[in-house]
């Protein structure tokens, strides 16, 4: 019988990450991600997780830790937030080139300048490109989740890829919500034990990462794109196979949430999409025809089902929630990927962007009605004014 | 923030009553739950990661319906405000944002006049409660273990946040006694804590 709990999402993770029976963990304290470490480091101590605990020097340290454990054949775990995550860079595309399944919890946090604490999607965006596998939990239960689904998607012989599970910092991380622990035996079926083809072993010697030359280098980056494209039918699976475990009635791909006769819809992912439902169903409730749009893998971007989902709207509103400075739409990184989708349909929506939820701020219900008029706008006047409004420094809408 | 749902506030001190001021909020808002209320209780993201002895904020949310706004950061309006260290009314506006018609909860040996002496806003309090926690259940406990975002290994309300629980029901009807007894470990000092609070109704 699965066990109510209340948890925030760091803790949250931690059970997950038990419940995942994690072998080697690494840690390095920043907000808000540190106290996934501190439940883990706890279990580890009282004896409820056998696992190697071991404190990194900083973060590329961490994420060079559980490269070695993961390649010697160890489910790993490591985390980050905010300057952390991006302090590591360097390690992401030898762990994802190398084919190396590692996990890595990220409670986002704003980069700086100034120092700031509170949740913002740019520290893990910025390292979208490097072929982890990649999204965002918008509450505690689902952090649980995807830390399992991720696993089992990442470790599969046909992906082989590293996992950014991502949540809200503060607003997941922190704030405590409903968690249903499922048995440990429910799990066990879900997630198979972790091997490697050819893991590092002394007693059968192979190469992990060497120099090679540029003729080579080609062949390795189309491997990386096909365990991309590869990745979507095993992410099917398993979120067939998790539902069916679990009992849970997630999509794999995109949530849609009061789409049916919408003529609108937010386009968003994370935490913020909570506060987002409040606001459809009080706007629903005066006659505003609007839905909502969730997507739960960033890496690999699901364009068709993105497509699909957003094709039967007038206007899509794209909660954005990271910055891409000096960008094509002159906003974030998400209506980028959402137009290119888009493109190839015979009819597309008119899209824009909402700049919200960056350096901390939440998003409260008033700014998605201010996002809903604006949308309402667009479908009057049949087009789009602007592709980005930041959200509270407009003088109109 | 709907006007619906109440606010709590507790002000404590850093690292050595951090635990304590969690388990006021988490000890309301459990015993709220018990009682079919949709809840909520975090600590101020702001003031952590906490120092010694510096003033530090919790939450608790109750309402009849569900919160719509729970990643709002702090209780603005908060209709009851608990201070876990007198000695924190003397440089803080404890009562910042509170309308009207308020209640205050201090932990003190002082009584009531004492203590108002110190809040230049008063008038906004319809009720002051004043319980000697400490004297009923010696110093506060240390425990680091839920710090940060994590979940508490020993229980809830063993120590100072018992009595000082069950002073509040003295001034407020926010939760029923029996719920906190509940949810607290040390019910003693609950009950101690409802017997020995002195209230000034202003």
């Amino acid at each position: 019988m699965a066990k109510e709990m209340v948890l925030s999402g760091c803790a949250a993770s931690a059970q997950a990450a038990k419940m995942a029976k994690v072998e080697v963990i690494c840690s390095y304290p920043i907000r808000p991600y540190t106290a996934l470490m501190m439940e883990l480091a706890k279990m580890v101590a009282n004896g409820e997780l056998d696992a190697e605990f071991i404190y990194g020097e900083g973060e590329h340290a961490q994420l060079s830790v559980v490269l070695g454990a993961s390649a010697a054949g160890a489910r790993v775990l490591t985390g980050s937030s905010g300057v952390g995550v991006t302090y590591a860079f360097e390690t992401y595309s030898p762990i994802a080139g190398g084919r190396v399944p590692v996990q890595m919890m990220i409670a986002d946090r704003a980069l700086d300048p100034p120092g700031d604490f509170g949740s913002e999607h740019t520290d893990a965006m910025s390292c979208r490109d490097q072929g982890w596998l990649m999204g965002w939990a918008e509450n505690p239960q689902e952090a649980f989740d995807n830390c399992l689904i991720n696993y089992r998607v990442g470790e599969d012989h046909r992906v082989l890829l590293p996992q950014f599970v991502c949540q809200d910092g503060y607003f997941v991380s922190h704030i405590p919500g409903k968690v249903l622990l499922p048995d440990q035996s429910q799990v066990d079926e879900f997630l198979p034990p972790y091997t490697l083809p050819h893991p590092l072993d002394p007693k059968h010697p192979v190469s992990h990462g060497p120099q090679i030359r540029p003729d080579q280098g080609t062949i390795m980056d189309l491997q990386r794109a096909q365990a991309h494209l590869d990745a979507p039918a095993v992410i099917k699976e398993a979120i067939a196979d998790f539902n069916r475990i679990f009992g849970r009635d997630y999509s794999p791909f995109v949530e849609e949430y009061m789409t049916d006769d919408a003529e609108m819809a937010f386009f968003i992912m994370g935490a913020h999409t909570m506060t987002a439902r409040h606001a459809i169903k009080h706007l629903r409730s005066k006659g505003v025809k609007i839905g909502l749009v969730k997507l739960r893998f960033l890496r690999p971007w699901p364009t068709q089902e993105v497509a699909e989902a957003l094709s039967k709207f007038k206007a899509v509103g794209v909660v954005e929630t990271s910055t891409s400075y000096g960008g094509a739409m002159r906003g974030g990184n998400l209506l980028h990927e959402v137009r290119a989708s888009l493109y190839d349909l015979p009819q597309r929506p008119l899209t824009t962007s909402f700049m919200a939820g960056l350096g901390g701020e939440m998003v409260p219900l008033k700014d998605f009605y201010y996002m809903a008029e604006i949308l309402s706008k667009m479908i009057k006047e049949g087009k789009t004014k602007k592709t980005v409004h930041w959200v509270g420094f407009e003088a109109e809408a | 923030m709907a006007s619906k749902v109440k606010q709590i506030t507790v002000w404590a001190r850093g690292v050595v009553q951090d635990k304590e001021g969690r388990d006021i909020a988490n000890g309301l808002a459990n015993a709220a739950k018990k009682e079919g209320k949709f809840t909520q209780a975090f600590d101020n993201y702001v003031d952590l990661p906490d120092r010694v002895n510096v003033p530090l904020r919790k939450y608790a949310r109750i309402s009849d319906e569900e919160i719509e706004e729970r990643y709002e950061y702090e209780n603005e309006k908060p209709e009851v405000v608990i201070v876990a260290d007198a000695t924190l009314v003397k440089g803080i506006n404890v009562l910042r944002g509170m309308e009207k018609g308020g209640v205050l909860v201090v932990n003190t040996d002082r009584k009531p006049e004492d203590i108002l002496k110190f809040i230049p806003n008063r008038d906004l309090l319809k009720a002051i409660v004043c319980v000697d926690a400490k004297g009923i259940c010696g110093e506060a406990t240390v425990d680091f273990s839920g710090s940060e975002g994590g979940v508490d290994a020993v229980g809830l309300g063993a120590g100072m946040a018992a009595p000082i629980l069950g002073a509040l029901v003295r001034g407020t009807n926010l939760v029923k006694l029996e719920n906190l007894a509940a949810v607290v470990k040390n019910k003693e000092a609950l009950y101690k804590g409802h017997e020995q609070a002195v209230v000034k109704t202003l």
